[in-house]
Order: C-alpha cells, then structure tokens, then sequence
C-alpha cells in the first residue's frame, strides 16, 4: 500500500474548521485561505474558496471533478491574460 | 482599430516558397479563424478568404487570398488579424464572449460602482471577472456565477454585482 493512501489526504486544520462553518452559516461568501498545499475533500463540493497566490485570494469554486488535486493548482501564481478572441464564459 | 473586431489572429511569417503562410490563432479552437472572415489587419487591408492547409511549429499553415509569393507573406510577419464580431455566432442564455464582457461597467446592487471589467480569467474552476477599480488600482476577482453576478446587460454595458464576503478588500475574515 503506498504511503500516502494509508496516510489518508492532508488538509490544514483550519481548513476544515473554516469549511465547517462556513456550510454551517450557509452564506453567499468566498473562504479565504493560505494553504494551497491541502487536498480538496468531497465535503468542500459547493463552497468557494479564495486561495492565495502570494498578491491576491482567487475564487475557486469547488466542483466533484476536483477532489483530491490540491487547491494551489486552481489558483496559479503567475497571470497570463492571452486574448480573448472568441473565448466564452458562462455563468453558473 | 473599430471597436466592433475582435483579435482573433496574427501572421507569423511565410511558410515555404509558394506564398503560404503560418498563422497564429487565439480561438479557443484555432481552426475557427478561418470561419470568422472577412478577416482585418490593422492598417485595414480584407482578407476575404483563409484556407487552412496543415500545421507547423506552434501555427497554422494557410493559403490567404490576395498573397501568392513568398515575400508578400513575409510583408505581413507580425500583423494581427480582427474579426468583425458581428461574424461570431450567437451564444445561449448565460453565455458571453470574453470580449464582450471586457470593459463592461460593474455596480453592485445598491448602484454603487465598483469598476471596470479588465479581464476574464479561468484556471479550471470557474471563471472570474477582474474588476478593475480605478485605472492602475488594485483589482477583485469576482466568481462569474448566478449569485456573485446576478445581471448581465451586455446592451446597456452593465454587469450589477452580488460581492460574496470576502471578495471586496478588507471584508471576510482574515488567517
């Protein structure tokens, strides 16, 4: 078995804590977070959370296809804008 | 430049003898530029027809009407191609292009304003607005969702926001 899978999936604590709540409340709001390094959980599907990227908290809404990668990657440190061409954006 | 086009290209320089030329898209399928034409450069010159031959190194290869020799390709190393956006097809419901949200107006729901729309961005979980406050200022990054963005008036060059807390400088709680 490999490491990681017995170790199970880590999450800063106050992560939790702040999701918890946060679920608790029920409010139209964006969970500022540092910990890029947590893994997302099946429990934070329907938050948003701001992950920091060192200038700024992105939103990142969190969807079930997300599930265990880590919340620094939906929130990259460096911005390239390209050009918007014909690229769409649809509202959810 | 008018500011009904949209960027959706540039020439990258000629490719072979035969007057073809690479060109570099910035569709979200790069094969779609030859779909939006008449295509523009900036100095005005129509391109009316683009046919795309292959694919070379980070570019399309392509056949454009009215450059037939190696050095009139080579002439046009550089320039950018607009659309006009009326050529675009129509999107449903709840669905806008980037370059018609970019620049739109941003209030919340007491009217007060927020800023400008300065880009669009997605980094694979949902996409964001940049408002842009004042030019030069900071910006907020808003989620582009039903709650956080409830009107969209494309027309009236107006987006009226929802700001979750957290969103806005200094509100939500802190580390």
């Amino acid at each position: 078995m490999a490491r990681s899978i017995w170790k199970g999936p880590f999450v800063d604590a106050y992560v939790l804590k702040k999701a918890e709540a946060a679920r608790e409340a029920n409010r139209n709001e964006v969970i500022k977070i540092w910990s890029r390094r947590s893994t997302i959980l099946p429990q934070f599907v329907g938050l948003t959370f701001g992950v920091y990227n060192g200038q700024k908290h992105v939103p990142v809404n969190v969807t079930e296809d997300m599930i265990g990668q880590k919340f620094g990657e939906y929130s990259p440190t460096r911005t390239y804008y390209g050009h918007a061409a014909d690229k769409k954006a649809k509202r959810k | 430049m008018p500011t009904d086009r949209v960027a959706v290209g540039a020439f990258a320089g000629a490719f072979g003898v035969k007057g073809d030329v690479r060109l570099k898209s910035f569709c979200a399928d790069p094969a779609s530029i030859a779909e939006y034409v008449p295509l523009y450069t900036e100095d005005g010159r129509r391109f009316d027809q683009i046919v795309l031959i292959g694919q070379g190194n980070n570019a399309l290869i392509a056949r454009v009407g009215g450059v037939t020799t190696k050095e009139s390709a080579d002439a046009l190393k550089g320039q950018r191609l607009y659309a006009e956006r009326a050529n675009m097809p129509a999107l449903p419901d709840d669905e806008y292009y980037y370059s018609d949200l970019i620049g739109l107006e941003v209030v919340d729901t007491g009217g007060n304003r927020l800023g400008r729309v300065k880009a669009v961005l997605n980094h694979g979980a949902g996409d964001i607005l940049e408002v842009q406050g004042k030019p030069g200022g900071e910006t907020i990054l808003l989620p582009f969702t039903l709650a956080a963005v409830p009107t969209v008036d494309v027309g009236a060059g107006r987006i009226v926001a929802d700001p979750p807390e957290g969103v806005l400088p200094g509100s939500g709680d802190e580390h």
